[in-house]
C-alpha cells in the first residue's frame, strides 16, 4: 500500500472550486512530482493534506441563479448546463476571508487525514508529515532567533529540551550544510542568506524524521546555483532516510531531475500523470505536450521565438462541459467540448478525447 | 544597542531644545507682554521698566532665552502668579498623582484591550468582532466629563460602590515615600492605605482609561489580522505546534511591535490629558494644576507643564523606541 493515497480531493472556497477531485498516490522512498502553473491547485492540494488550509462552513448557496435546464419530455436529449463555479484566483492557496470545505480522502499510512480532529492533525504535522515552503524569508519568523525555531518542534514531537534541543539542532543544521552551526542557532533569519535559510525550513522540516515530506516551490525563491544545492539536498534526503517526498512545482526541470513519477495539473484535475521517464519520451495530452514545448532550448539558433501556450489558465473552471484546456489547446476539435473528459489509464493516464490520435 | 542609545538620547536633547526655543518665541508673542498680566492697569510707565528691569525683560533678547534654558535646566520655572510658590514645587507635588492615575490607566487598558483585540481579530465578523470595534467605536466618541460624570453617578450615588473624590478617604494617615500612594502603602506596609488608594482610583482610571482602551483594542485586532496571515504563522501551524506557542511566539510577538509604539504615544497622552479627568473627580493631580492655570492666565504654570510633559512625552518614546530594538532584532542591527 501507498504511504499516501489522496482519493478524488475537493476543495471550494465558498463557490470557488479550487482543486476538483484529484488523486494520487505517494509511496515510501520515492519522489512524486505535482506539476503545474500558477492557481492549477497544486498547493492548495498539498495544504488540504496538510490540514492547513482555513476551515469553511460549507457551500453557500449561489447568488446566481443555478442554470439548470429542465428536462424537455419530447426532446429525447438531457441536457444540464450547470453554471460553472468561479475558480480560486492564484492567491498560492491563501484565502483571507472564507475558509475552504474539503472533501475526499488523503489516506496517511492507513488513517484518512481528512477526518482526523484538529489537535490529532497537529500531532502529526511536523512530526510524521513536514512540509517545505517556497519563500525562505517570509517563512520564518522575524523576531525568534532560527535556533528557537527549530527547538520548538523538537520539543513539541521529541520531547527534548534545553542543552539537548540545542544540540540535535545544532546537529540538523550541520546535516543540511550550514557552517558553524552553534552560531547560526542565535542568529535571525534576516542575518541568513537566501539559501542558508531554505536550509533552515528544511532542517525544521526533517527535525522528526516525517515519513512524508511535502515540498512546496521550494527552490522558486532561490539563485539559480542555489537552487541546485538544495534539490540535492533534498534528494539526499530521500535516498538516506527513506523519506517519501511530494515535490510540488511548475519547473519541468526539477521534474526531470528529481521525480520517479509525475502528476500535471490543469484547472484543478490531474490530466496527465506517468512514470517521470514516460512522461518526458511520450507526453499524451496537449497541455503536458505544451509545457514540454515551452521550455527553451540552448540547442536551437539565438533568433528562433519561444513558443508558449497561448492564453492564460481559466478563470471558471468548466470541466463539467467540456475539456477546461480547450480555449487553449491547439488541436481543439468538437469531441473536446462535448462533455466531461475522463482519466483513461492506470500507469501513464490522461485526459484527453484525442489522446488515440496525438499517440 | 549602545550605539543606538547614544544616539537616540542626543536626538531627545535637540528635541528638547526645539522645544524650548518654541516656547521661549510663545512667551515672548503673548499680547502684550509680562508686565501687564502683572500689573494693574493704571500702572504708571516707571513701575512698567522696573518689572521689566526685575523680570530681565530688557536685556537682549538671546541673553533671555539663554537665561529662561539655563533656568528650566535647573528646573527653576519661576513663581506661579497665582499661588506665589515655586511652580517646580507645585509640579512635584502634583506629578505623583497624574502618575499614578495615568499608569492606572494604562494598565487597565492594555490589559483589556490586547486580549480583547486578538479575541476580535481571531472571531473576525462574529458577534464579539462587531462588539469589540463598535464598542471601541463608542469609547472614542463619549467625552471624558461625561463618562466620569456618569460613572460618578452610577457606581458612587447610586450603588454607593466606590467613592467620587480625592486619593484617600477623609481623616486617613499615610507615610509618603514616592507620592504613588499604592506603591507607597504597599512598600511600607500600610495595606489599608494602598487598598483605600485602589479604591479611589478605580473610577477615575477607568474614565481615563476610555480612549486608550478604545485605540489599543483596535490596533492589536488589526496588527493579529495582519500577523495571521503571515507565511511564518503557516510554518508554525506546519510544525503541528500548540495553538498557545503559536499566539504567544508567533503571533503575539510580531503584532506587539506596532501595540508597543502606540502604548507609548497614548501613556504621554494621558499625563498630559488627565487635566478633565482629575478635575471631575478632585483628584489633586497636575491636570487640575493646569486647570487653574489656564482660568487664571498663569503664563509661567503653563510653561513649566509644558516642558514637564514634554520631557515625559520625549522620555516615553526613548523608551518605546529602546524596547522596539528589544523587540524587533532587525532594527538593532541596523542601527
Amino acid at each position: 500500500m501507498a504511504l499516501l493515497e489522496v482519493e478524488d480531493l475537493r476543495v471550494a472556497f465558498g463557490n470557488s472550486t479550487a482543486v476538483d477531485g484529484v488523486s494520487f498516490t505517494v509511496e515510501e522512498g520515492k519522489i512524486v512530482g505535482l506539476v503545474g502553473e500558477s492557481g492549477c491547485g497544486k498547493s492548495v492540494t498539498s495544504l488540504a493534506v496538510m490540514g492547513l488550509l482555513p476551515k469553511g462552513r460549507g457551500p453557500k448557496r449561489s447568488k446566481q441563479p443555478v442554470q439548470v435546464a429542465a428536462a424537455e419530455p419530447a426532446g429525447g436529449v438531457v441536457k444540464a448546463a450547470v453554471a460553472a463555479p468561479q475558480a480560486v484566483p492564484a492567491t498560492g492557496g491563501r484565502s483571507r476571508g472564507g475558509g475552504a470545505d474539503v472533501s475526499g480522502r488523503a489516506v496517511f499510512d492507513g488513517t484518512d487525514l481528512l477526518t482526523l480532529t484538529p489537535s490529532a492533525m497537529r500531532r502529526r504535522r511536523g512530526k510524521d508529515i513536514a512540509m517545505v515552503f517556497q519563500d525562505p524569508l517570509s517563512s520564518l519568523n522575524p523576531v525568534v532567533p532560527v535556533g528557537r525555531q527549530i527547538t520548538e518542534v523538537l520539543e513539541r514531537h521529541r520531547g527534548l529540551k534545553g542543552a539537548k534541543a540545542n544540540q540535535e539542532a545544532a546537529n540538523l543544521l550541520d546535516r543540511v550544510g550550514i557552517p558553524d552551526p552553534t552560531r547560526r542557532l542565535k542568529e535571525y533569519p534576516h542575518q541568513l542568506s537566501g539559501g542558508m535559510r531554505q536550509r533552515v525550513l528544511i532542517a525544521i522540516a526533517v527535525a522528526c524524521a516525517p515519513r512524508l515530506l511535502i515540498a512546496d516551490e521550494p527552490t522558486t525563491a532561490l539563485d539559480v546555483t542555489i537552487q541546485a544545492q538544495i534539490l540535492e539536498l533534498l534528494k539526499d534526503l530521500v535516498d538516506h532516510e527513506g523519506t517519501a517526498l511530494l515535490m510540488i512545482t511548475h519547473d519541468l526541470g526539477v521534474v526531470a531531475g528529481m521525480c520517479d513519477s509525475v502528476n500535471v495539473l490543469y484547472s484543478g484535475r490531474v490530466v496527465e500523470s506517468a512514470p517521470v521517464r514516460e512522461l518526458f519520451a511520450r507526453p499524451t495530452h496537449p497541455y503536458t505536450i505544451g509545457l514540454l514545448g515551452s521550455i527553451p532550448k540552448l540547442d536551437l539558433p539565438i533568433h528562433e521565438p519561444l513558443t508558449p501556450i497561448r492564453g492564460s489558465i481559466a478563470d471558471v473552471i468548466r470541466w463539467r462541459d467540456g475539456c477546461a484546456f480547450a480555449p487553449r489547446c491547439d488541436r481543439v476539435a468538437e469531441a473536446c467540448v462535448e462533455g466531461e473528459p475522463a482519466l483513461v489509464g492506470s500507469l501513464h493516464a490522461h485526459r484527453c478525447v484525442l489522446a488515440e490520435e496525438i499517440a | 544597542m549602545l550605539r543606538y542609545t547614544v544616539k537616540r538620547l542626543l536626538q531627545l536633547a535637540v528635541a528638547l531644545l526645539g522645544l524650548t526655543l518654541l516656547l521661549f518665541a510663545w512667551f515672548k508673542a503673548l499680547p502684550g507682554g509680562p508686565e501687564n498680566m502683572l500689573l494693574p492697569e493704571n500702572a504708571t510707565d516707571q513701575q512698567r521698566e522696573a518689572l521689566r528691569a526685575s523680570l530681565g525683560l530688557d536685556e537682549p533678547i538671546w541673553a533671555q532665552y539663554a537665561d529662561f534654558v539655563g533656568r528650566a535646566v535647573r528646573l527653576d520655572f519661576g513663581s506661579s502668579l497665582s499661588s506665589g510658590r515655586p511652580i517646580a514645587t507645585e509640579l512635584a507635588d502634583r506629578l505623583p498623582a497624574t502618575i499614578e492615575l495615568s499608569l492606572a490607566a494604562m494598565l487597565i487598558a492594555v490589559g483589556l484591550g490586547i486580549p480583547l483585540g486578538y479575541l476580535a481579530a481571531k472571531r473576525r465578523g462574529t458577534w464579539l468582532d462587531f462588539a469589540a470595534v463598535s464598542g471601541s467605536l463608542l469609547g472614542t466618541c463619549i467625552p471624558i466629563f461625561f463618562l466620569a460624570a456618569m460613572l460618578k453617578v452610577v457606581f458612587a450615588q447610586e450603588l454607593g460602590l466606590l467613592p467620587t473624590t480625592f486619593r484617600l478617604s477623609a481623616g486617613s494617615t499615610y507615610t509618603e515615600v514616592t507620592g504613588l500612594r499604592v506603591f507607597d502603602g504597599l512598600i511600607t506596609g500600610e495595606f489599608d492605605v494602598a487598598w483605600d488608594a485602589v479604591v479611589h482610583l478605580v473610577l477615575p482610571a477607568i474614565a481615563l482609561s476610555s480612549i486608550p482602551l478604545a485605540v489599543i483594542v483596535r490596533i492589536t485586532r488589526a496588527s493579529v489580522l495582519d500577523v495571521v496571515g503571515e507565511d511564518y504563522v503557516r510554518t508554525a501551524d506546519a510544525k503541528g505546534l500548540k495553538p498557545s506557542v503559536i499566539r504567544g511566539r508567533h503571533v503575539m510577538r510580531n503584532a506587539m511591535l506596532p501595540i508597543a509604539t502606540i502604548i507609548g504615544l497614548l501613556l504621554g497622552s494621558l499625563f498630559a490629558g488627565a487635566v478633565l479627568t482629575e478635575s471631575v473627580f478632585s483628584f489633586g493631580g497636575i491636570g487640575s494644576f493646569v486647570y487653574q492655570a489656564t482660568t487664571e492666565r498663569d503664563y509661567p504654570a503653563l510653561m513649566g507643564f509644558i516642558l514637564v510633559i514634554a520631557v515625559f512625552y520625549v522620555v516615553i518614546n526613548l523608551l518605546v523606541d529602546l524596547s522596539y530594538g528589544l523587540l524587533d532584532p532587525r532594527v538593532r542591527v541596523r542601527s
